[in-house]
């Protein structure tokens, strides 16, 4: 008899969703789907608001990533405005972006899938979270909230607050950097460092050429990041890139502003995140990866010497990697990368200037903003009136682009564990694991407001519901 | 170092009545104030060294303002995004073997759906919450007198 199997909520993610595992009459799985039941609302209800209340408007999408939001939203007003932005700004912008990466990556690292590793897939529930990571590694756990810490310190001390700040804006940003706190943020920097090396050797020990390595399932797939003109890594600007499963270059130095050339976005049905593919190969042979797996396997190298040598290390493994195990390994050699990069930003002395925002009126009615989220490439696109009214707005996120991508992963990991519909806390705990490598961010995706419970659900070939676990 | 934290989200009416509050305090030497969407394990942080901490909050009990003594959880086990203020000092105690001495301000709420706006009967409550959080704030020692509300110190 077939079945399907249903967990609903996924836990310990950004937002709100469900998978569904269809099981063919021998038990076997024969596919499965993660579903986003939230529903959408910011391109629609920005229309008719001003293009200066964007950054504010669009960082309320979320309230772990608003920076991203922040950045894209006014690098798309720059667009609008068309204005050079002033030199000083573009470092700050550079800088809280980096904070960014460093505290997201490490929340999605340490709080939110550490326990899996750490702990066993197969430990108990109730102590699969900080708390049991405390008891199991009372120095790592005291590392690690003081490294997401340092993050949100940046965060907060560029623009005044850690969630939300109304600090970028269209031509510039609105407070320069103190003194005070750039001799802050240099006095902590080295024990950041410290304790991102610490963990890349805790985790490179515990995982790296082990069978854990693929515990979370590994399929070829293309590969997508923004990359500088010399195909350094790059997290604000630069260009478009795409590889194949091989390393293969199949686009370069795409401006961003023309995503639509090569981004195409279906849906189904059965949920509310949209699907984008890689246009020229069609959907869902498009299927591509963001964020930090995406980007290490799209760039040349880091620029930074800690970092390189990492990603030399990586790379010996395989290159590209197609372990989703490897977004974690690559998540904590990002965040290396993140704090050599505020290292080199504050030996930039333009970086205390004051210069720091470009006014200007309308003189596009068009505008694109683009730069790369702790997830992945984010994508804000304007249409405006003369009087900067929006008339249309259009977001592509990191966490849609790797829709594709996660439903992948959930029918691997399923098919792997999933034996004669045989059912346990731990293979489910694997497949949402699964989901949990990629970090999304179903608020930011769906643009709603996020909820974060899981269910999972067993059915029988006609659709009735045979089972169901829920969990949050 | 005495810590004043306001926990709720302006966005969704009453639960933003702490914030209001904390926008509302005067300056009080060695008193930090600071208004949170949630609690964090980051803000243990800011509370190893601390002596006092009150957390003021929405409730949607129907009961009057309280300030309560808490004392830290011996075996948290919060989620990272909805740690209770027990959590807290409970993670405080186990990262630094310490936790400040904790009270709780709890306001009633009766509209936590979308809105910046606060609702008519927990406005009628800001200004005794205020108060409250004020002689908090000053006192060196000796009962906080609540005006309109409940006092359930333990002190």
């Amino acid at each position: 008899m077939k079945r399907e199997i249903r967990i609903d909520p996924v836990t310990r993610i950004e937002g709100h969703a469900k998978i569904t595992i269809y099981l063919d009459e021998k038990g076997k799985v024969e596919d499965a789907h993660f579903h986003v039941p939230e529903l959408r609302g910011f391109e629609a209800f920005c229309v008719g608001r001003t293009l200066w209340e964007m950054p504010s408007l669009t960082a309320r999408i979320c309230g772990i990533c608003p920076i991203s939001h922040i950045l894209a939203s006014a690098k798309a007003g720059d667009a609008v405005l068309a204005v050079r932005v002033p030199e000083t700004a573009t470092l700050l912008r550079r800088l809280m972006n980096l904070g960014q990466i460093v505290q997201s990556h490490a929340l999605s690292f340490f709080y939110l899938s550490a326990p899996d590793l750490l702990l066993g897939w197969d430990s108990d529930p109730a102590a699969r979270n900080v708390f049991g990571l405390w008891e199991k590694d009372p120095d790592l756990t005291r590392r690690a909230i003081r490294l997401r810490s340092f993050g949100q310190q940046i965060i907060e001390r560029l623009g005044g607050k850690r969630i939300h700040p109304a600090w970028a804006v269209p031509g510039g940003v609105n407070q320069p950097l103190t003194s005070d706190d750039h001799h802050w943020i240099a006095e902590n920097l080295p024990e950041a460092i410290d304790t991102i090396r610490f963990t890349l050797d805790l985790f490179k020990s515990s995982f790296v050429n082990t069978e854990m390595q693929g515990v979370l399932g590994e399929f070829p797939s293309l590969y997508m990041g923004l990359v500088a003109a010399d195909g350094t890594w790059e997290h604000y600007s630069g260009g478009l890139r795409i590889v194949d499963q091989d390393g293969k270059i199949l686009a370069d130095q795409l401006d961003p502003a023309h995503y639509p050339d090569v981004i195409g976005e279906a849906s189904e049905a059965w949920s509310y995140l949209k699907f984008p593919y890689y246009k020229p190969l069609g959907y869902p042979q498009g299927m591509y990866r963001v964020g930090p797996l995406g980007r290490i396997n799209v760039c040349d190298r880091f620029g930074t010497p800690l970092a390189d040598a990492e990603l030399e290390e990586f790379r010996s493994h395989g290159s590209p990697s197609g372990r989703v195990l490897d977004y974690h390994y690559a998540r904590l050699i990002e965040i290396l990368a993140a704090l050599e990069r505020i290292e080199r930003l504050l030996k930039d002395e333009r970086i205390l200037g004051t210069r720091i925002r470009a006014e200007a009126g309308i003189n596009a009615l068009e505008g694109v903003g683009v730069h790369e989220a702790p997830r992945g490439t984010l994508f804000h696109h304007y249409w405006v009136d003369e009087d900067g009214v929006i008339q249309r707005v259009n977001l592509i996120v990191s966490t849609g682009q790797n829709n594709l991508a996660m439903n992948r992963t959930v029918r691997e990991i399923a098919s792997a564990y999933i034996k004669g519909g045989s059912l346990s806390e731990g293979i489910l705990n694997r497949v949402e694991g699964g989901i949990r490598a990629f970090d999304p961010c179903l608020s930011c995706s769906v643009h709603a407001v996020g909820r974060m419970p899981l269910e999972l659900e067993l059915l029988g070939p006609d659709g009735r519901v045979l089972d169901t676990v829920t969990r949050g | 170092m005495d810590f004043v934290i306001g926990i709720g989200n302006t966005l969704r009416r009453d639960d933003g009545v702490a914030a209001r509050v904390i926008a509302s305090l005067p300056p009080v030497p060695n008193v930090a104030a600071l208004a949170v969407h949630q609690l964090t394990p980051e803000l243990t942080l800011r509370l190893c060294d601390a002596s006092r901490v009150l957390f003021v909050d929405a409730h949607c009990h129907d009961h009057e303002i309280a300030l309560q003594r808490i004392a830290p959880a011996p075996a948290p086990v919060g989620s990272v995004h909805a740690l209770s203020q027990q959590d807290l000092l409970g993670l405080t105690v186990e990262l630094c073997g310490r936790a400040p001495h904790g009270w709780v301000l709890s306001i009633p709420g009766y509209d936590f759906e979308f809105g910046e706006t606060l609702s008519d009967r927990t406005h009628a409550h800001l200004d005794a919450a205020i108060e409250a959080v004020v002689q908090w704030m000053r006192r060196q020692g000796g009962e906080v007198k609540m005006q309109g509300g409940r006092n359930e110190e333990a002190s």
